[in-house]
C-alpha cells in the first residue's frame, strides 16, 4: 500500500485540469466577461433582480437543455423536445378537462387531476420510446427521427387542440403548479424544477456510474460495446430521459398560463441545441457538461437581454444567437488546438 | 530476361526510416525492373508496409534516396505518387460504389467542356483496358452489385488505364476466395504484358512462387536478398530467408499449465471460420498463430461474442453467451485488434479509461465509485508501467505501447480469468514489447489462461505454451512449444504448404 | 453471364430466379415512387368523389385542382433537385427555409420600389448564391460541421430577413403609397402555358438543368462520387471541397427561387415564409429514395417526391381538417426514414 500512496504523490502532483473542465472555464468565464460588458453598455443591467432574471426567464430551455446535452454526450440529437412540450402540455390539459363542456374545445375526458399529469407524463415518454426505436433499432440518423418526432408530438397536440388551444372547463387545482410560490419567496415552482433538474443531473454526470457511461459510449461507440456496455439499452434510457423532462416542462407551462396551446415550445429544440454548443458540448459526442450548458444559457441570456436594452428590435436576437454559436464553436476548437499543440 | 537492359523502374538506395526508438527500415537498397511481378516478403515487422508506404509517399524516408526511371522521387501524398505513375491497391478499396463500372474507370479523368463531359476515346481506352485484363465484367453495371474480387479488378483496371506503370498490391488476395485468386493472377499477368510493373505483398508463399518473378526479402528492417524466383529452389529457401538464423525470445516451460480446460470451443464456423475446435486450459498461454485473414480476429471475436458463430463455445462448462456483456460477465475480456476505434476512449483519461469493463464493480446502488477509480489508475500505471506524467492525460496523447497498455490494464481490471488478446504489440516499440510480454506471463502465472492472437511468429513461439496453426478459416495443426521447433514447418503451414505433423 | 453457362442447368434455374426477383426489386426500386404517386392520386379521388361541395365536378383530379396543387408545389419542385443533389455529395442544409424568407424579402422590397421584374428576379437569385456560398464557406474553409454550420445560417438568415421589414409589419406589402407592382403576382399565380404559372415552369426548367447536370456533367458525377467515397474521391484528384461548395450555392439559388415563387403566390414578402422548408425538403429527398449517407439519389425522383408530398398535403385538407397536416407529415417522414432503412438493409452486414 505504501507504494501506492508514494505513486498517488506523484500522479497528481502532475494533475492538470482536464479539457472538459478546460472548456467549461473558458465558458463561465466568457459568460462572466459579457455580463460585465453588458453592465457597462446597458443602462440598468447590472441588478440582483436583472441577474436572477436571467436564469428564471430562461428555466424551461435550461431544463429541456438538460436532456439534450447529455443525449448529445452520447453522440444523439434530440429535436423532439420542443414537439413533447406542447403535446404534455395539451394532453394535461385534454385530460383534466370536464366532461360535457360547450363546444368541442372545451370537453376533456374529465380524469382526475393526478391521472391527467401522469398521462400527459406517459405521452412524453412514447414519444421518447419512439425515438429511441428509431435509432436505436432501425439506426436512422438520429436528426431525421427526432424531426419526425417533434413534428408527430407537435401534430398530435394541434389534432387535439384542433389547431389552436383548449382553455376552458379545466378544474381549479390546474394553474396551481405553474405559479406556485414557494417557500414563501418570489421563486415559483418551475424555477425550483430546473433548479433541482441540475442539481441532479450534475450529479448524475459527476457521480453516478449511469454518467459515466454516457461519456463511454458518446466518445467511442464501438469499444463501449466491446467493453460490455448495452448501448440500446442506455440510449433508450437517455431519449426517455429527455422526453421525460420535456414532458414536465410542457405540464408546468400549460399550468402556468392554464391553457394546452400547440404551438408552445416552438423553436425551443433549437434554443436547447444552441446553449449546449455554447457551453462547449461537441456534437461528436462524448465531451461537454449540464455546467458548460448552464453557463451557455447564461451566454445566451446575456446577449438577448443586452440587446434588448440596448433596445435593439427583438430580430435582432436571430443575428445574435448565429454569430454566438459561431464564435463559441470557433473559440473552441481554437482553444482545445492551441493547448493541445 | 529482356535483351537490353533498360534503368529500373523504380529503385532504393539506403532508404531508412526511423520511427521513435525503432529503425523499422534500415538501408535498404535493390531496384526493380520494368514489367516483372516484384515480389515483396518477410516476416510482420520485417519493415515491408514502412517501405510501401515511403513508396506511395504516405511516409517520408528518414535518409536515402527513391528513383523512378533514374530520377529522383520524392512524393508528398498517395495522389503525388499516382501523378508519378505509380499507384496502389489499398486493403480498404477506393471505389465509389455508386457508381458505374465505366463511371469509375474514368473518375478523375474525364474530358469535359464548360463543366459536361464530352464523349472522347477514353470511355474506349478504359473499356479496352478492362477487357483486356477482365472481359466478364460489364462496364454499364453498377459497382455496388460487384463482388471484392471485382471490385478490386476495377481498381486495378483504372490504375492501368491512368498511366501507371508500377501498380503496388499489398496483400491483394486477403479477402477472395481460391477461384477469385486465380482469376486475379491471370489479370496480373495480363498487366505484365502490357509493360506494367507489379509490386506484389503476400505472407503466402505459394502465391509468390506461382506468379512472380522476382523477389526482395526483408528482414528486420533490413534487405537481405533479391532475386529472380527461378533461382530459388523452393519455399524451404524462401521461408529461411525470411527468418534467417535470428534467435527467438527463448520460451521456458511454465510451470503454471495445468491440464484444466477452461475453454472449449467446437465446430465453430461462420463464413470464413471452417469447424474450429480447440481447447484451453487454465494457466495457459496459447497462441493463435495464422497470416492476414487466416481468421484469428474471427475466433478472438467469437469466442468474445462480439461476431456470430455457428458451434458450441463452453467456457467453465457453461455456455458463453452472445454479446461482449455476457462474456465479460462470465470472465472473458478482449484486447481488440484495432486499439483506437475499437479500444480506447481516446478523448478520455487514463483514469477514465481504466474502469469500463468492470462497471458493476464501479457502482455502489449507480453511484459511481471515483475513489476506487483513482486508486485504480494509480495501481495499473504502477503495475503496468504506463510512462504518463499524469492519470489525468487523455489516452490518445500517449504513445503506442502506452495506449496498449491503458487497453490491457481496462481489461484486468474486468477480473477476467480467460484474456484475449489480439495482435497486442501491433504498432508497440521493442521495449514496450517486452514489458507487455512480461505482463501477459505474470497473468498466466497466476492462474490466468490467455490466448495469443497474432501474425508474428516470433511473439507466439516466445511466450505461448501451445500453438495453434491457421490457415484460410481452418485450424491445421497444434504445436506444443518447446525448445527444438521447426520454424520452418510451422510457415509451411501457415502459408498453405503441406500439413505439418501434429505433436 | 460466363460464369452462368458454367453452372450446372439446376443452379441456372436458381439464379435466373433470383436473378428475377433480383429485377422485380430492382424495377421496384427505381419505380415504386411513380406507383405511389399513381395510388395516392386515386385514393383521393375515389375518396372525394362526388364532393360537389369541394370541386366544381365533383372529382378531385379536375383541371382546375390540379392547377392549385402545382402551382402552390412551385417553391419545394425548385429546390427539391439542388437540395437533392447535396444530399447526394453526403451534406445537408438545414437554412433553406431562412434563404428562402430572407430571399422573399429582398425580391418583395426591389420589386415594391419600382425595379422591373427580370433585375428583381436576378438579383434575388444572385443573392441566394452568396447566402449558399456563405454556408458552402462555413462548411468547407471553417470544417463547421453540416448541421451546425447551416443552424447557425438558419438563424442568422431568419434576423436579416426580420430586420430587414420595418418594425410594426410583418411583411413587405402594398402600404399606403408603397403598391405592389401587378406583375409581382403574376408570376406565382397567372398561367402561362397550360394553365400553369411562370414559377411552375421554372421549376420544371431548373429540374431538368438539374437532371442534365447530375446525369452528364461533372459535378453531378464528383458529387455523387464525394458522397460515395470521398477518400476515393480525392485519391481520383478531386477537388471536392469545390465540389461542396458549388453546390451549397446551387441550393442558395433554388431557395431563393424558391423563396420568390412563395413571395409571388402570397403577394408578400414574408421573412417567415421558408419556415419548414428544410424539413419538407429532408422529407421529399428521403421519399425519393436519397440515401441520408450520401452517394445515391435523383433528382428527378425528388421532384416526384415532392409532388407526392403536395398531393398528400393538399388532397388530405379535402378529407380532414388543416390542423392534422403537421401530424401526416411527420408521420411520413418518419415512415419514409423507416421504410429506406429496410430497403438499403438487404446491402448491410453484421459489421458494427
Amino acid at each position: 500500500m505504501s507504494v501506492s500512496i508514494k505513486a498517488n504523490k506523484t500522479l497528481f502532483a502532475n494533475r492538470r485540469i482536464s479539457d472538459q473542465m478546460y472548456i467549461t472555464l473558458l465558458v463561465a468565464s466568457v459568460a462572466t466577461c459579457l455580463f460585465l460588458i453588458a453592465s457597462v453598455l446597458v443602462p440598468n443591467f447590472f441588478q440582483l433582480q436583472n441577474m436572477l432574471n436571467l436564469v428564471t426567464n430562461n428555466w424551461a430551455v435550461i431544463s429541456l437543455g438538460v436532456g439534450v446535452t447529455f443525449l448529445l454526450v452520447s453522440g444523439n440529437f434530440d429535436l423532439s423536445v420542443g414537439g413533447i412540450v406542447a403535446l404534455s402540455g395539451v394532453l394535461s390539459v385534454w385530460f383534466a378537462q370536464s366532461i360535457g363542456g360547450a363546444n368541442a374545445l372545451s370537453t376533456g375526458l374529465g380524469l382526475p387531476y393526478w391521472l391527467a399529469l401522469l398521462g400527459a407524463l406517459g405521452g412524453a415518454l412514447a414519444i421518447g420510446a419512439l425515438n429511441a426505436l428509431f435509432v436505436v433499432k432501425f439506426r436512422i440518423p438520429s436528426i431525421i427521427v427526432t424531426l419526425g418526432t417533434m413534428m408527430v408530438a407537435r401534430g398530435i397536440a394541434q389534432v387535439i387542440t384542433q389547431g389552436s388551444q383548449r382553455n376552458t372547463n379545466l378544474p381549479d387545482e390546474f394553474g396551481v403548479l405553474g405559479s406556485l410560490k414557494v417557500f414563501g419567496t418570489s421563486i415559483q415552482l418551475p424555477v425550483v424544477f430546473m433548479a433541482a433538474l441540475l442539481m441532479l443531473a450534475i450529479f448524475i454526470e459527476r457521480k453516478m456510474l449511469f454518467g459515466r457511461l454516457t461519456y463511454w459510449i458518446g466518445a467511442n461507440p464501438t469499444a463501449a460495446r466491446l467493453s460490455g456496455i448495452d448501448n440500446a439499452k442506455h440510449i433508450t434510457y437517455l431519449y426517455l430521459f429527455s422526453s421525460a423532462i420535456a414532458g414536465v416542462v410542457g405540464i408546468l407551462l400549460s399550468s402556468e398560463f392554464q391553457s394546452g396551446y400547440s404551438n408552445r415550445g416552438m423553436l425551443m429544440e433549437f434554443d436547447a441545441l444552441v446553449i449546449a454548443l455554447l457551453g462547449g458540448i461537441a456534437i461528436a459526442g462524448g465531451f461537454g457538461s449540464v455546467i458548460g450548458m448552464f453557463f451557455g444559457a447564461i451566454i445566451l441570456a446575456v446577449v438577448t437581454s443586452a440587446a434588448t436594452g440596448l433596445t435593439l428590435s427583438p430580430d435582432w436576437q436571430f443575428i445574435l444567437k448565429a454569430l454566438a454559436v459561431f464564435l463559441a464553436i470557433m473559440a473552441q476548437t481554437w482553444a482545445l488546438t492551441r493547448r493541445n499543440q | 530476361m529482356t535483351s537490353h537492359q533498360p534503368p529500373p523502374v523504380l529503385s532504393v538506395e539506403k532508404l531508412i526510416k526511423d520511427y521513435p526508438g525503432v529503425r523499422a527500415v534500415d538501408e535498404v537498397s535493390f531496384s526493380i525492373q520494368a514489367s516483372t511481378v516484384h515480389c515483396l516478403v518477410g516476416e510482420n515487422g520485417a519493415g515491408k508496409s514502412t517501405l510501401i508506404k515511403m513508396l506511395t509517399g504516405a511516409l517520408q524516408p528518414t535518409q536515402g534516396v527513391m528513383k523512378v526511371n533514374g530520377t529522383t522521387y520524392q512524393p508528398s501524398s498517395t495522389k503525388d505518387a499516382r501523378r508519378s505513375g505509380i499507384a496502389t491497391l489499398f486493403q480498404e478499396l477506393q471505389v465509389v460504389d455508386e457508381l458505374s463500372v465505366l463511371e469509375n474507370l474514368t473518375l478523375g479523368m474525364e474530358q469535359s467542356r464548360f463543366g459536361f463531359i464530352i464523349s472522347s476515346d477514353l470511355e474506349q481506352r478504359v473499356t479496352q483496358t478492362l477487357a483486356t485484363i477482365e472481359p466478364s465484367i460489364d462496364p454499364s453495371a453498377r459497382v455496388s452489385s460487384l463482388s471484392v474480387a471485382q471490385k478490386q479488378i476495377i481498381e486495378i483496371a483504372r490504375a492501368a488505364s491512368s498511366g501507371a506503370n508500377v501498380i503496388i498490391m499489398d496483400e491483394p488476395t486477403a479477402a477472395l476466395s481460391e477461384r477469385e485468386v486465380e482469376r486475379l493472377f491471370t489479370v496480373i499477368r495480363r498487366l505484365r504484358e502490357q509493360q506494367v510493373t507489379v509490386i506484389y505483398i503476400s505472407h503466402k508463399l505459394d502465391e509468390i512462387l506461382s506468379l512472380g518473378d522476382t523477389v526482395t526479402v526483408l528482414r528486420d528492417g533490413k534487405h537481405i536478398v533479391t532475386k529472380p524466383l527461378s533461382e530459388v529452389a523452393g519455399r524451404a529457401e524462401l521461408i529461411d530467408m525470411m527468418i534467417g538464423r535470428s534467435v527467438f525470445q527463448s520460451y521456458t516451460v511454465r510451470s503454471a499449465v495445468t491440464d484444466e480446460v477452461v475453454l472449449s470451443a467446437n465446430g465453430l464456423s461462420n463464413s470464413l471460420l471452417n469447424n474450429v475446435s480447440f481447447d484451453i486450459n487454465k494457466g495457459e498461454i496459447v497462441g493463435f498463430y495464422g497470416l492476414v485473414g487466416a481468421g484469428k480476429t474471427e475466433i478472438a471475436r467469437a469466442l468474445f461474442g462480439a461476431d456470430k458463430v455457428s458451434g458450441s463455445i463452453l467456457f467453465k462448462g457453461q455456455p458463453v453467451g452472445n454479446s461482449p456483456k455476457e462474456a465479460i460477465a462470465a470472465g472473458i475480456a478482449l484486447v481488440p485488434e484495432e486499439r483506437r476505434t475499437q479500444g480506447l476512449f481516446t478523448n478520455l483519461t487514463i483514469r477514465e479509461n481504466i474502469p469500463v469493463m468492470n462497471i458493476r464493480r464501479m457502482s455502489d446502488n449507480g453511484v459511481f465509485r471515483s475513489a476506487d477509480e483513482l486508486t485504480a489508475a494509480v495501481n495499473y500505471v504502477e503495475k503496468l508501467g504506463i510512462a504518463t506524467d499524469s492519470i489525468e492525460k487523455h489516452t490518445e496523447k500517449l504513445s503506442g505501447g502506452n495506449q496498449q497498455k491503458v487497453v490491457l490494464a481496462k481489461c484486468l481490471f474486468s477480473d477476467a480469468d480467460l484474456l484475449l488478446l489480439d495482435e497486442p504489440t501491433r504498432g508497440v516499440d521493442v521495449g514496450a514489447k517486452t514489458e507487455i510480454y512480461d505482463i501477459i506471463k505474470n497473468l498466466a502465472d497466476e492462474g490466468n489462461s490467455v490466448a495469443l492472437f497474432s501474425t508474428e511468429l516470433e511473439e507466439v513461439l516466445g511466450i505461448c505454451d501451445r500453438i495453434f496453426l491457421l490457415y484460410c478459416g481452418s485450424l491445421e495443426s497444434v504445436i506444443i512449444n518447446g525448445p527444438n521447433l521447426d520454424t520452418t514447418d510451422i510457415l509451411n503451414v501457415v502459408t498453405g504448404g503441406d500439413r505439418g505433423g501434429t505433436q | 453471364m460466363k460464369t452462368v453457362n458454367l453452372m450446372s442447368k439446376s443452379t441456372t434455374f436458381v439464379y435466373s430466379r433470383t436473378a428475377l426477383a433480383g429485377q422485380v426489386a430492382q424495377f421496384l426500386r427505381n419505380y415504386y415512387i411513380y406507383f405511389v404517386l399513381i395510388a395516392i392520386i386515386a385514393f383521393l379521388s375515389a375518396a372525394n368523389l362526388d364532393r360537389f361541395d369541394l370541386f366544381e365536378r365533383g372529382n378531385f383530379l379536375y383541371e382546375k385542382n390540379i392547377i392549385n396543387i402545382l402551382r402552390v408545389s412551385a417553391p419545394i419542385l425548385v429546390l427539391a433537385g439542388a437540395f437533392t443533389l447535396l444530399m447526394v455529395s453526403g451534406y445537408i442544409d438545414l437554412s433553406v427555409g431562412s434563404t428562402m424568407g430572407l430571399s422573399a424579402v429582398i425580391y418583395a422590397m426591389l420589386a415594391i420600389n419600382g425595379m422591373p421584374f427580370w433585375s428583381a428576379f436576378a438579383i434575388t437569385a444572385l443573392c441566394g448564391a452568396l447566402l449558399g456560398a456563405f454556408n458552402g464557406l462555413l462548411v468547407v474553409r471553417f470544417k463547421i460541421t453540416p448541421v451546425i454550420a447551416t443552424l447557425i445560417t438558419l438563424s442568422l438568415f431568419k434576423g436579416i430577413a426580420l430586420l430587414l421589414v420595418q418594425d410594426g409589419v410583418s411583411a413587405i406589402k402594398s402600404m399606403g403609397d408603397l403598391r405592389m407592382p401587378q406583375w409581382f403576382n403574376a408570376y406565382g399565380r397567372e398561367g402561362v402555358l397550360m394553365g400553369l404559372p411562370m414559377a411552375f415552369w421554372v421549376a420544371v426548367g431548373v429540374t431538368i438543368v438539374l437532371i442534365v447536370l447530375q446525369n452528364r456533367s461533372l459535378l453531378g458525377k464528383y458529387a455523387a462520387a464525394t458522397g460515395g467515397n470521398p477518400t476515393a474521391a480525392k485519391l481520383s484528384g478531386i477537388n471536392t471541397s469545390k465540389i461542396v461548395f458549388i453546390l451549397y450555392a446551387i441550393v442558395g439559388v433554388c431557395a431563393a427561387l424558391a423563396g420568390i415563387a412563395r413571395a409571388s403566390f402570397m403577394s408578400l414578402g414574408d421573412p417567415l415564409s421558408g419556415d419548414g422548408m428544410e424539413l419538407t425538403a429532408i422529407l421529399v429527398v428521403l421519399i425519393g429514395g436519397t440515401a441520408f449517407s450520401g452517394g445515391e439519389g435523383k433528382v428527378l425522383r425528388s421532384f416526384i417526391g415532392a409532388l407526392i408530398i403536395m398531393t398528400l398535403t393538399l388532397g388530405m385538407l379535402t378529407l380532414v381538417p388543416a390542423y392534422y397536416q403537421t401530424l401526416v407529415i411527420g408521420a411520413v417522414l418518419l415512415g419514409a426514414a423507416a421504410s429506406n432503412h429496410f430497403i438499403s438493409k438487404k446491402g448491410q452486414t453484421l459489421s458494427e
